[in-house]
């Protein structure tokens, strides 16, 4: 019993991060462009199928490089699509940016199959295999996502508090005009904050390939409860981002124990619509990051 | 050292500041003073290339800056404190400040010195410093509007109606930091107004400026007296 629950707990951690990271990800582009963007599951599906069907494919599986070039083709992608959609349709409605967003994410979604084919892939021994850690016995995969995410979270917050350029991100969220007076290219704070998100759906994308097939669907789910993980922290601050995604994964999966698995994401949502209820501005209303 | 020439700015089709010509030059206060939406704001705009003239040039110690980035600018040395302070609102009052300086590469000592300096001529930003800004009273928030434009050393600072809101004594204290700067720091100042008295009181010299356009200059002292100053902006 305690071994099941250890084992649940230890997955849900690592979904949870999952979810976290996504909030993470979004929120750095609602932060600094004032914008959501919609192709954000689509970029992280798009990055799997990068990842397996190309670096992995050509690289005879050598994982770390194949990861690394995935992430730094997805970041530069991000540039690129800020230089397109984000900085220039700022200033237009929203609903204009948001359209580019959803088009583009549809772009990617059949930019897939016509690229790598309908059907879908595997990641063959990326991350394959079980690890047995004081009796718990969890995947190997898990322990990475988990390690991997806790890394990516303090890098990110250390950059933002201790760099130059990241605090000109944290100022350019609050304040474009004031960040510009005192001396921050705006344009191109954005455009780094794109690229770090469209970055960290370039990690996604790699740390999901080995959770479930790479097809186009893949994760939308994730995406979806991303979102929502991001609503229940809070929105817009990386702590409250891996606090709800944690909270959200935790609870999903020990919710398996006393109703069938099917209704998992009922949970979820469930979960989200009492946040929203409940408190609105999520568990962490600290300041803005 | 401040040099604009034939300045002509639009908003879409509203021409805001006609063929406007000014020039501050080194050791002195330079007030703008005119009614509500004689365009103050937006020559100094302008001058910052926040908005950017359709013709003329603003050149700024030899430099042509009329293209370059507001960032480009504050870095070449001239900082802005807006009308509205635009503090950050969640950032501490010592981070505000520390922003201030993001223009320039000034190594921790250089900075830790800056920091002693500003709160020594703002004591209550010291007993404030790690209160967020968008929590500070007005009249603090205009101290650390002038505590952070100083914060990057600047060659040329411009205050758009650092009076706005605020208590009369504030306004007092307000206006003798404003001096201090210049006397003590030697820092040149342009200064938009809408109390003309104590704008051309402070000043050395004075553009008036009536619907986006330059219809008097001259010395400060000797716009106090003209009789047509006096009636539309001194009240008799
Ligand atoms: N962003 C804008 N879009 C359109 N028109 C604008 C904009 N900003 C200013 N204007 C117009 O330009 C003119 C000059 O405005 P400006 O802000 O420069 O005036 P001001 O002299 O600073 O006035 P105040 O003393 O009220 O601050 C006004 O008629 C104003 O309505
Ligand atoms: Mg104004």
């Amino acid at each position: 019993m305690f071994a099941m629950v250890t084992q649940l707990i230890v997955s849900g951690v690592a979904t949870g991060f999952i979810y976290g990271l996504t909030a993470i990800e979004y929120t750095l582009i609602w932060n600094s462009c004032g914008l959501l963007n919609f192709a954000h599951t689509k970029t992280i599906m798009f990055s799997a199928y990068l990842f397996v069907g190309t670096f992995l494919a050509i690289m005879a599986n050598a994982y770390l490089p194949a990861v690394i070039c995935t992430i730094i083709c997805i970041a530069l992608f991000g540039v690129l699509i800020a230089l397109i959609i984000f900085i220039p349709l700022r200033n237009f409605t929203r609903l204009i940016a948001v359209m580019a967003t959803v088009m583009l994410g549809t772009v990617l979604n059949e930019g897939a199959v016509l690229i790598w084919g309908s059907a879908p892939m595997s990641a063959g021994g990326f991350l394959d295999g079980r690890v047995e850690i004081g009796g718990v016995v969890t995947s190997l995969a898990n322990i990475y996502i988990i390690v991997i995410s806790v890394l990516v979270t303090i890098g990110l917050r250390l950059f933002m508090k201790k760099t130059k350029p990241g605090r000109a991100m944290i100022c350019v969220a609050q304040d474009k005009v004031a960040a510009s007076l005192m001396g921050v290219e705006v344009k191109r704070s954005m455009a780094l904050s794109v690229a770090i998100s469209f970055a960290i759906c370039g990690l996604l994308g790699c740390l999901c390939a080995p959770l479930f097939r790479v097809q186009q669907t893949m994760v939308d789910m994730v995406g979806l409860k991303g979102f929502a993980a991001g609503v229940i922290g809070g929105f817009g601050n990386t702590t409250g981002a891996i606090a709800g995604g944690l909270l959200l994964g935790v609870v999903e999966n020990l919710a398996c124990m006393v109703v069938p698995s099917m209704y998992k994401d009922v949970i979820a949502f469930t979960l989200l619509i009492l946040f929203l209820l409940v408190k609105p501005n999520g568990l962490i209303s600290v300041k803005k990051d | 050292m401040l040099k604009i020439r034939n300045v002509n700015t639009y908003y879409g089709a509203i021409h805001a500041i006609h063929d406007i010509d000014v020039e501050v030059n080194e050791g002195e206060i330079v007030s703008v003073i005119g009614a509500n939406g004689a365009g103050k704001s937006t020559l100094m705009k302008t001058i910052m290339g926040i908005v950017k003239p359709k013709t003329g040039t603003v050149e700024f110690m030899g430099e042509d800056i009329t293209s370059a980035s507001t960032a480009k600018i504050v870095k070449n040395g001239i900082v802005y404190v807006p009308e509205g302070r635009y503090i950050f609102p969640d950032l501490s009052v010592a981070d505000n400040l520390m922003m201030g300086a993001y223009s320039q590469r000034f190594s921790a000592k250089e900075l830790n010195d800056l920091m002693e300096e500003m709160y020594e001529m703002f004591p209550r930003l010291r007993e404030r410093k790690k209160q967020l800004g968008g929590t500070l009273s007005g009249g603090e928030q205009q101290m650390l509007a002038i505590a952070r434009g100083m914060m990057s050393r600047p060659k040329l600072i411009m205050f758009d109606e650092p009076s706005l809101g605020l208590a009369p004594i504030i306004v007092s204290e307000v206006f003798d930091t404003i001096l201090k700067i210049k006397e003590e720091m030697q820092i040149p100042i342009v200064l938009v107004e809408q109390n003309a008295y104590k704008a051309l009181s402070i000043s050395n010299r004075c553009y008036i400026l009536e619907n986006g356009k330059v219809t008097l200059s001259g010395e400060s002292a000797k716009l106090i007296n003209d009789d047509n100053v006096r009636k539309a902006y001194l009240a008799g």
